[in-house]
């Protein structure tokens, strides 16, 4: 008999990262299902394409990575060598990170731009950073920012009146004041049903929810991140509405959380645990980065949606939040002091800048 | 996944319910004269010379104590071999041969309540060093240092948690000698002068709390409680034993006399009780043997210096399959893998566990921070990870790795499967060079 060589715990828990990717691609699951039910072929063309140029992109890349042994002769060989060391993470990690781009980017979106946007982000901002768990952004948010400033004129959005705007938040953005009037176009139902113009997935809020419940049930992501990114958000438009003098606050709040790709980025994109930080105050913190940068790009930026761009940003702190001084997991009443000071802070800005002091 | 992981699968129902084998047939038993606390030792007695049960044999010493060594059968001293220790080390050991007639030594008579009413503090800690008790938990630290301490104690502690999964030698312990346990923690009581008694038991066997309970109307003078602490893991570690059972939070790292309290385990107050009242040193201690590893899992009741071969032949011996085996002394947990299982049982054994070799490949670290959530104590071990990678010490050194208690939960809930607490390990070697 041989003796094993192991050291302390022998035993470990039934649980993989690809149980986890999984997860994620079963909650994933009802919102392209919708997708494919309104847009049809244009839902199943556009995911497949992203999904094979993801794959196909990872699969050469981390082959590129491996080092074969210089004893090993001829092509097939080496290329046996090299295909032998991909895992299973190495299709379920693209495959989640290829849905979600899909599901951000409008059904009518030109193929090829829909190619170099998934091609982008698998490359630039994963691949080029080591694969699977070394990428600082999220791949999908890199790839939709890259072709949406790019090829700013291909994004075009079916069934939207020119003259209401590019999306229901692009009707909003001109007048926040007139939100009434734009909710005679777009009631709220129809916001939480998806039965309104916009990007694939992020258009029906209960189907997001849905695949949220899941996730959190399953504990396949983290539900600081998101309840922090909801709040911090709600927060800032709450009081920018005040700020304007609204007479529907709640409703107007609501609008903005429904709309746009604030939920589906909430629940599918900034719970990617690779790019989140470590700690529980490191995560609560990030949200409200988030949550807050999205706000202000809808309330103050050129573009009418900023959720990817406000992933962006913050995925650029989290080695910030993390560093060794002063990361830690315990709560402190200075964490929670800080929290709510900075959001406070933050919120008053936004009342100054929406004109609440006039 | 993303979560505080507490709760392990815990491999103790089928033990449970299993028989104990007490097994007297060891045709020899070993000694140990040095462990990994004692570099050095010496025997007391002469090949060929008589000893009985209970009889000083040798010396283990240590840096600042000494542990004296007694034979645990009667019989033909007959020499010294080298064995395996608990620890994975070699070891000389002094043999016994058994004549299996277990003659008691003259020196064991039992005290009357009128001699221990006379005790006084003095007494309880010279007759606990000459019974060479120490933590049978598994901590092997001598118990007399403990009596030792200068600051007033109010409360001891009688850990009965048993937190590993697999292991149920408390568990029966309890069970059998629940009148035994409850008179040696009044007895530690009186030695440390606290006022307050508590055991510690895991809230899932209610069969224990009702047995100790049961013995306390014999003992009202004192101030005695059962308290059913979580299933968690790892509730038997001394820190969260005390909060759950106390209510008082000790920083891990220091004394927990500082705050009053001393935390024995139940087997150790068992041997408190055997010391003081019998005046016999640890004789027997319950050992099982378990894991796919091995044909038929069997617990038995053993003499201390009993040689593991033995009882693993009445296992049937290993499963034959080319499969390497994981050869764990204690628990699955914490335990220690041997490369060799000559073992002998000594003091602080618990169990012996036999996996069949099971290889993981590791996977890039997702951060996910299930190993940050379950660190019992709040220390980050994917970032210290991370800095030992890039060889930084200050980081490592600022993230606290010396507070690791080596507990095994970052490696067990990783869905990554990374082997973070043996990177813990490494990162502690690397800052103390």
């Amino acid at each position: 008999m041989n003796y094993a060589k192991q050291t302390s715990p022998y035993i470990r828990k039934e649980t993989s990262v690809k149980r986890m990717m999984v997860d994620v691609l079963i909650a994933l699951l009802p919102v392209v299902v919708f997708a494919i039910y309104r847009f049809g072929w244009d839902a199943i063309i556009r995911i497949l394409l992203s999904v094979v140029i993801m794959v196909v992109a990872e699969a050469i890349g981390m082959m590129m990575r491996v080092m074969v042994h210089p004893s090993v002769k001829g092509f097939k060989n080496r290329f046996k060598a090299r295909f032998e060391k991909l895992t299973i993470n190495n299709v379920t990690a693209p495959l989640v990170s290829a849905i979600i781009f899909a599901m951000i980017i409008p059904s009518t979106l030109n193929l090829y731009v829909v190619a170099v946007g998934a091609f982008f982000g698998i490359v630039v901002a994963k691949l080029f950073f080591g694969g699977l768990g070394s990428n600082i952004f999220n791949p999908a948010a890199i790839g939709r920012v890259f072709i949406g400033l790019s090829f700013a004129s291909q994004f075009k959005y079916a069934g939207i009146d020119a003259a209401v705007g590019a999306t229901p938040l692009g009707a909003v953005k001109d007048a926040m004041l007139n939100i009434p009037t734009v909710l005679q176009d777009y009631k709220l139902i129809d916001l939480f049903l998806g039965n309104i113009p916009g990007s694939m997935g992020e258009i029906s809020a209960i189907l997001i929810l849905v695949g949220a419940a899941y996730l959190f049930i399953r504990k396949a992501a983290d539900f600081r991140v998101t309840l922090s990114m909801v709040l911090s958000f709600s927060v800032i438009i709450f009081i920018a509405a005040i700020a304007q003098g609204s007479k529907n606050l709640v409703e107007t709040t609501l609008f903005h959380v429904l709309g746009g790709g604030l939920l589906f980025g909430a629940v599918f994109m900034i719970t990617d645990p690779v790019t989140s930080p470590y700690t529980r105050p490191g995560r609560w913190i990030y949200g409200l980065m988030v949550g807050v940068i999205a706000a202000f790009i809808r309330l103050f930026g050129a573009y009418p949606e900023g959720v990817a761009f406000a992933i962006i940003i913050s995925n650029m702190f989290v080695a910030l939040l993390d560093y060794y001084k002063w990361s830690t997991n315990k709560y402190s009443w200075k964490f929670i002091i800080g929290y709510v000071v900075s959001l406070a802070a933050l919120g008053l800005v936004a009342f100054i800048g929406m004109g609440g002091l006039n | 996944m993303i979560e505080k992981t507490k709760c392990l699968p815990d491999g103790k129902h089928e033990r449970k319910s299993q028989e104990v084998i007490h097994y007297l047939e060891a045709d020899f038993l070993y000694y140990p004269t040095t462990d990994l606390r004692c570099p050095a030792g010496e025997s007391c007695v002469i090949d060929g010379q008589y000893v009985k049960v209970g009889e000083l044999i040798g010396t283990r010493k240590g840096a600042f104590f000494e542990q004296p060594i007694h034979s645990t059968v009667s019989g033909y001293v007959v020499g010294t071999e080298k064995k395996i220790h608990s620890s994975g080390q070699t070891v000389d050991c002094m043999i016994v041969q058994n004549d299996k007639k277990y003659v008691l030594h003259e020196s064991c008579v039992p005290r009357t309540d009128e001699d221990i009413e006379q005790l006084s503090k003095e007494d309880y800690i010279k007759i606990i060093k000459d019974s060479g008790l120490s933590g049978l938990g598994g901590s092997g630290f001598p118990t007399y240092v403990k009596l030792q301490t200068k600051e007033t104690i109010h409360t001891v502690v009688a850990n009965g948690v048993e937190c590993e999964p697999h292991l149920i030698s408390d568990y029966k312990l309890i069970l059998d000698k629940a009148k035994e346990i409850v008179e040696g923690l009044t007895l530690s009581m009186r030695a440390l002068g606290a006022t307050k008694g508590v055991i510690a038991v895991k809230a899932k066997y209610p069969e224990l709390a009702g047995v100790l309970e049961s013995q306390f109307a014999e003992f009202s003078k004192f101030d005695l409680e059962v308290k059913r602490v979580g299933n968690y893991y790892p509730a038997g570690w001394e820190v969260e034993t005390i909060k759950s059972s106390t209510g008082i939070s000790v920083p891990p790292g220091e004394l927990t006399a500082k705050y009053g309290v001393v935390v024995f385990n139940v087997a150790t107050l068992y041997g408190m009780y055997r010391a003081i009242r019998r005046n016999i040193p640890i004789t027997e201690r319950f050992f099982s043997i378990s894991g796919d590893g091995i044909k038929e899992s069997k617990n038995f009741r053993v003499r201390i210096g009993t040689p593991v071969r033995d009882l693993i032949e009445m296992c049937g011996g290993y499963t034959e399959n080319d499969k390497p085996k994981a050869v764990i002394v204690g628990g699955p947990m914490m335990g220690n893998s041997l490369q060799n299982d000559d073992l002998i049982v000594t003091k602080t054994c618990t169990s012996l566990i036999v996996f069949d070799e099971n290889v993981v490949e590791p996977e890039p670290c997702i951060h996910c921070a299930s190993c940050v959530y379950s660190c019992p104590v709040n220390i980050q071990p994917v970032q210290i990870m991370n800095a030992y990678k890039e060889r930084d010490k200050e980081a490592v050194e600022a993230l606290g790795v010396n507070k690791c208690i080596e507990c095994g939960l970052c490696s067990f809930t990783c869905p990554s499967k990374i082997h973070l607490t043996e990177t813990m390990r490494q990162a502690k070697r690397f800052i103390r060079k």
